[in-house]
Parts: C-alpha cells; sequence; structure tokens
C-alpha cells in the first residue's frame, strides 16, 4: 500500500511530491527526483493529523512528511515496534466527544469542589504559615494611614478598663497576637479588626453598648478575626480564585478580565460572610470561657444592630452583602447561648460604664 | 516558484498572489480547550504551561500559507521554565519593592524610592518581556520545515520602548505614530524565516491622519473612532512589510474590525467566557481572510539557519498579562 504526500527536507522551503510506503518497520519515502529515504518507524513522530480535515504531519529531526491520508496511521501502528500510542488512531475520534464531555464535567466538579472547600481550606492551611509580624506590619500600616492621629481617643485610664476587657476575654490562654483596641472619634456604630492584633472601634458603637459585657460580646467578635486570620484568608482566597478563574477562562482579555473581577467580588463576600459567622460563634465561645455574660452579646446584635440592618433580608441583596443577615446571627446567637451558657463573673466590677464611654471626651 | 492564483500585485502588476487560510473550528478547540482546564484544575495549575503550548500548536497547525500550515515546536515544560525565570528575576522583586513599604512600615524617601524603583522595573520589563516572548514564539515556529527567528538586540528594544514612552508622555500623545511604528519596525525588521529577512518601509508621519481624525472623533464617536486607526494602523504595517521582494497585502477596515470585536464581546458576555475558543477562532480567521502575500516568493531560496530562542520572555508576557489583568 502507498500514500502521496510531500517532503520538506529542512534546510529549504522547497516542497517535494513524494510517495511513501511501509517496508518491515520502515517507512520508505520516494520523491520526485528519484532519491529514496528510508526512516526507522521507531524514530517517527507524529506532529498533526489528530483533528478531521488535518494532514498528517510526521517529523524526524529536521525532516518533514505531510500525508493527507490518515490512513496511514493505521499501518504505522501496526508496524510500530514499541510506544504505538505515538501515532493517533483515526478510529479513536468516536470516542472524543464523550470523553471531552466527562473532561467538562470534571472540570465543573472540580471547579466548584474547590470553590466551596478546597480555596477556603488551602487559604486557611497557606494563613498558618505567614508570620505573625508580617500581619502585624500589614495592620500598622492600614491602621496609620485610616485613622489621623487625632482622631484616636487617648484617655489612659478609660483606656485601661477597656485594655482589661481583652486581658479578661484571652485569659490565661494568651495569644501569639499583640491585641490593641483604640477607639476613634467618628458616629458610625462599627468596630474592625485588622490582620495582627489591632482593633478599632468606633466611638458610635462605644456609645451604644449598655455594658462592658456588650463591648466584651463585639471584642470577642473582633478578636476571632485577628486570631483566625481572616483578612489573611482572604487575600489568599482572592489571589487563588483569580488563578482559578483564569484556568477555567483560557487567555482572558483586559474586557473579560473586568467582567470576571465581578465574578471574584461576590465570591469573596460569600467567603466573607463565612468568616463573619465563624467570628460569631468564636466569639461567643470565648465569652463563656471568659466568665462573660453571653447574652449581653446576643442582646446588643438583637436591640442595636439589628434595626440598623436595612438590607433586605430576602432576594439577590442578600448575597451582595459581607455581613450575613443581622436576623439570622442573633438567630445562631441564641442557639449557641442557649447551648453553651454558663457560670458567670461581673466584668470590670466598680467601674462606671458610663464614664468609660467618654473616653473620646464627648460630654 | 510557488503555485497561488494570479492576481494583480499592489502596484500593478501582475503576479502570484499567496493566501492565509484558517482551517481551525470552535469545536476541535473547545475540545481541546475543556480538557485542558479539567488536567489544569487536577494538577493544581501545574498543566497550564502543557496546555498553552498545546493550544498553541494547534492555532498555529490550523493556519496554512500557501498549500501548507505553520507548525509550533514550543513545550509546556520550555514554557513552565520560562516563567519561573521570570518570576525569580522579575516577579519577586518587583513583588519586594511593590508591598515591600507595606510590610515594612517605610514611610518617606526610602518608601518612595521603592514604589519608583518598582515602576522603572515594570518599565524596563515590558520591552524585555515583548522581545523574549516574540523571540522565542518566532524560534518555535516552521512553515515547511524552516524555522523562523528573531534576531533584534533586547536592549535596543529597550532603549526605543523608553524613549518612545517618555516622548509619547511628554508630547501628550502626539509622538505616538511614530513610536508604534518605530517598534512596529524593530520587530518586524528582525524577523526572519530561515535566510529570509522580514522588510519594513513605513513611516511613522503616514499615520498622523488617521490618528488625527482618531483623537478628534473620539468623544463624538464615544471611542468608536479607535477602531477605524486600529484598521488603518493594521493595514499600513502589513502594506509596508515584504520579505525578499513580495510584499504583503491587508484588507482590514475600521467596519469589519468593530464588527468582529462587537461580536466578540457579546459572545464573551453571554457565556461568561466560556466562549472563548469561538472568539479565538473568529479572530484567526479574520486576520487570515484579510491578509495575502503579493509577488514571487522563492521559497527554494529560503534555506535553514537554526538559532537558539530561551522561554523566558514567553513566561514574563504571561506573567505581566496576568498581573496586569488579573490584578
Amino acid at each position: 500500500m502507498s500514500w502521496r504526500g510531500h517532503y520538506l527536507d529542512g534546510r529549504t522551503a522547497a516542497r517535494r511530491a513524494a510517495s511513501f510506503r511501509v517496508v518491515g518497520a520502515t517507512l520508505e519515502i520516494a520523491t520526485e527526483d528519484g532519491a529514496t529515504r528510508r526512516w526507522p518507524i521507531s524514530e517517527i513522530r507524529q506532529t498533526q493529523g489528530t483533528y478531521a480535515g488535518e494532514p498528517v504531519r510526521l517529523e524526524r529531526d529536521c525532516e518533514t512528511v505531510i500525508v493527507p491520508d490518515v490512513g496511514i496511521l493505521t499501518t504505522l501502528r501496526l508496524r510500530a515496534p514499541r510506544r504505538r500510542s505515538r501515532f493517533h488512531d483515526p478510529r479513536r475520534r468516536r470516542l472524543r466527544v464523550p470523553l471531552t464531555v466527562a473532561a467538562g464535567l470534571a472540570a465543573a466538579g472540580l471547579a466548584v469542589a474547590f470553590y466551596l472547600w478546597g480555596i477556603p481550606a488551602g487559604a486557611g492551611v497557606a494563613a498558618r504559615f505567614v508570620p505573625t509580624a508580617w500581619e502585624a506590619r500589614l495592620g500598622d500600616g492600614v491602621f496609620e494611614r485610616l485613622f489621623d492621629p487625632e482622631e484616636r481617643c487617648a484617655d489612659p485610664r478609660r483606656q485601661a478598663a477597656i485594655d482589661a476587657i481583652v486581658a479578661r476575654l484571652v485569659g490565661r490562654r494568651g495569644t501569639p497576637y499583640d491585641l490593641r483596641v483604640t477607639v476613634v472619634d467618628t458616629p458610625q456604630v462599627n468596630a474592625l479588626a485588622l490582620p495582627g492584633g489591632r482593633i478599632v472601634v468606633f466611638r458610635g458603637l462605644l456609645e451604644a453598648t449598655e455594658s462592658p459585657e456588650m463591648l466584651a460580646g463585639v471584642l470577642a467578635h473582633e478578636i476571632q478575626h485577628v486570631v483566625r486570620r481572616h483578612a489573611t484568608r482572604a487575600i489568599i482566597q482572592h489571589a487563588s480564585t483569580g488563578l482559578m478563574v483564569a484556568a477555567v477562562a483560557g487567555d482572558v482579555s483586559a474586557m473579560l478580565a473586568f467582567a470576571l473581577e465581578g465574578a471574584r467580588v461576590v465570591t469573596a463576600l460569600r467567603y466573607s460572610r463565612r468568616a463573619e459567622d465563624e467570628a460569631d460563634a468564636g466569639g461567643l465561645a470565648m465569652l463563656v470561657d471568659a466568665e462573660i455574660d453571653p447574652w449581653a452579646m446576643v442582646a446588643f446584635y438583637a436591640r442595636v444592630l439589628e434595626p440598623m440592618d436595612r438590607a433586605p433580608d430576602e432576594g439577590i441583596l442578600r448575597h451582595l452583602s459581607t455581613h450575613p443577615p443581622t436576623r439570622d446571627r442573633v438567630a445562631a446567637l441564641t442557639a449557641l447561648a442557649r447551648e453553651r451558657g454558663g457560670g458567670v463573673r461581673p466584668l470590670l466590677p466598680g467601674h462606671d460604664w458610663e464614664d468609660v464611654k467618654r473616653i473620646c471626651g464627648a460630654g | 516558484m510557488y503555485g497561488g492564483p494570479q492576481g494583480i500585485g499592489v502596484d500593478g502588476r501582475v503576479g502570484t498572489r499567496a493566501r492565509l487560510t484558517f482551517h481551525g473550528r470552535a469545536g476541535s478547540l473547545s475540545g481541546i480547550h475543556v480538557v485542558n482546564v479539567f488536567l489544569t484544575l487536577a494538577t493544581l495549575g501545574i498543566y497550564y504551561f502543557r496546555a498553552k503550548a498545546r493550544v498553541r500548536a494547534h492555532l498555529y497547525g490550523q493556519m496554512e500559507f500557501d498549500g501548507d500550515r505553520f507548525a509550533f515546536h514550543g513545550t509546556g515544560l520550555e514554557m513552565l521554565l520560562g516563567f519561573v525565570k521570570a518570576l525569580v528575576i522579575f516577579g519577586i522583586p518587583f513583588a519586594f519593592l511593590r508591598w515591600g513599604p507595606a510590610l515594612l512600615v517605610l514611610e518617606g524617601l526610602p518608601a518612595l524610592a521603592m514604589s519608583f524603583a518598582a515602576y522603572w522595573l515594570v518599565t524596563v520589563f515590558i520591552p524585555i518581556a515583548r522581545v523574549g516572548s516574540r523571540r522565542y514564539r518566532l524560534g518555535r515556529t516552521s512553515w515547511r520545515g524552516i524555522r523562523f527567528s528573531f534576531r533584534g538586540s533586547t536592549w535596543e528594544y529597550v532603549r526605543l520602548f523608553v524613549t518612545g514612552s517618555a516622548l509619547t508622555g511628554l508630547t501628550l500623545g502626539l509622538y505616538y505614530p511614530v513610536f508604534a511604528t518605530r517598534s512596529h519596525a524593530f520587530m518586524t525588521r528582525n524577523s526572519w524565516v530561515g535566510s529570509a529577512r522580514f522588510d519594513f518601509d513605513g513611516r511613522g508621519r503616514d499615520l498622523y491622519v488617521a490618528y488625527l481624525y482618531a483623537v478628534l472623533l473620539t468623544l463624538p464617536t464615544l471611542g468608536l473612532a479607535w477602531f477605524w486607526f486600529s484598521a488603518a494602523r493594521r493595514r499600513y504595517f502589513w502594506n509596508h512589510t515584504s520579505i525578499r521582494g513580495a510584499r504583503f497585502r491587508c484588507t482590514i477596515t475600521g467596519g469589519r474590525l468593530l464588527r468582529l470585536r462587537l461580536a466578540n464581546v457579546l459572545i464573551l458576555a453571554l457565556t461568561l467566557g466560556l466562549a472563548w475558543p469561538l472568539a479565538t477562532v473568529r479572530n484567526a480567521r479574520f486576520i487570515c481572510r484579510h491578509l495575502a502575500l503579493d509577488g514571487d516568493l522563492d521559497a527554494a531560496s529560503i534555506r535553514q539557519d537554526p538559532r537558539e530562542a530561551a522561554a523566558t520572555g514567553e513566561g514574563l508576557l504571561g506573567f505581566l498579562e496576568a498581573d496586569l489583568n488579573l490584578g
């Protein structure tokens, strides 16, 4: 059996018509100028001809032959002394569609698994390798940039009361972090934790607390963000989702990258809501361990935070918030407090809470 | 001799014309892509480079010029090593300069000096990456068994790029057509296929009319005027590119380019990017449909002239792209 095609010698770009025969374990190439070349099949590589409509391209060192008829592959497979799979089997093309569909389903499954478990778990593990000193530097940098020294309320006596709450929460177990709480003179009812141990409480939130126990609940929540390294994990998660998206979408253009950024933000929010739930549960456990009344935390969420929660708790907007709906959080905390509630010792006995709340000098 | 159909060349003389044809289909590329995604995820990203090599080999193999298809010989391992090299000599120093000041809580002069150094690092590495990437890509491409090569000096292009960007900035963009043309001339004149060199005889000033139109019409056309400039630039660049006396001929127009790009954006947006194989095939088909070579190219006189090309540039460009596009 013989085939027709052409031969490229790899020295000039001239193409020469040729006919091919397989003799034993050799491919015989007869060009029109009368020359015959013999290629041992074991030295031939197939570089094209695996898709419909493609001619077969066979290479040996710098030389190439092009054969339009894929039938030659079947013969080469039969005669190849070893590693037959180097040559594509045209009969296997039928299998390509089902195999591709299977690979597609498996890829989708893997992507979902990474998204739901792999990335959060991986980020948790990776965050453990980030030195706390780096986190502290990062947090300090952000802190200095965000809050003017004039905004920070520095009243040593009242600050000592707040530090005592932190000391009680941390207890004898301690923490690798240098936890520093700063009250900032702004009216918002909010608090935030920076990586490395800095916690910022806004004056508005401090004034909304009715007891040291309520502030302890907020601080416990923020301390959980610090010790669980939520910020560091968020950074790692953000980077790895980007890589995964790039893997799925192939070579993305700038335009497409812009759209995908949206997908990443939604992902980040999902991870963020999970972090909030973790901090709530961990914070409540911290209160119980420190023998501080957990119901004060529940009360603070229910009485102060929930009425401020204007985000609709149904529909799409529920998925576009960094925090879960407060109503859900109160319900979860209530269940936990019932389950875990224990002995309670008073917090800051002998302190006038209304006086501590005036740390910023207001009133 | 080569056997293209008879046609009339740009200068009116009767000559032969060789066309580019793209045989690729979105179906085959999608199949490759799906399998690539699966293997990339399953190997936690290591397969990414092999995937890239496979896609490129497939695309080049679908492109036919004068009866023969191109071939890409690069491997995933080369690209992986290129990426690692880029990471070590560029990525890590850049990350240190960019985020170091925040981590070390540096303020004032040292922080400023580091941001400045990071800026310079990027300015110098964009041209290095472009040249390296072109060198690798051409060095691993062949047609009729003859390798392409890029022989331009990296530092010459760094100089051209740095002064060109600076002048473009200083003249508020007025220098851009000259810069773009010089940059293109450098890339073209240093490109070879075997012993045949590509030549470019365009001059930047010829692009000024199209450029000024685009600038003036940016607001009234909401920026769409730039498609016409982009088409004019491509036409001009190709029509002034020749090899051994045979000249390229490009028929891209602004309207066609706009239609192609709009349709591609829609396709990608509606499928959340999953249809990129279709968009890629459409792009390749578009370029091949609008490009031909007029004149006699004596293929037998083109001889092999193998040169080595390292894979670093490829990695660098991929790294930069990822950095710029994906944050």
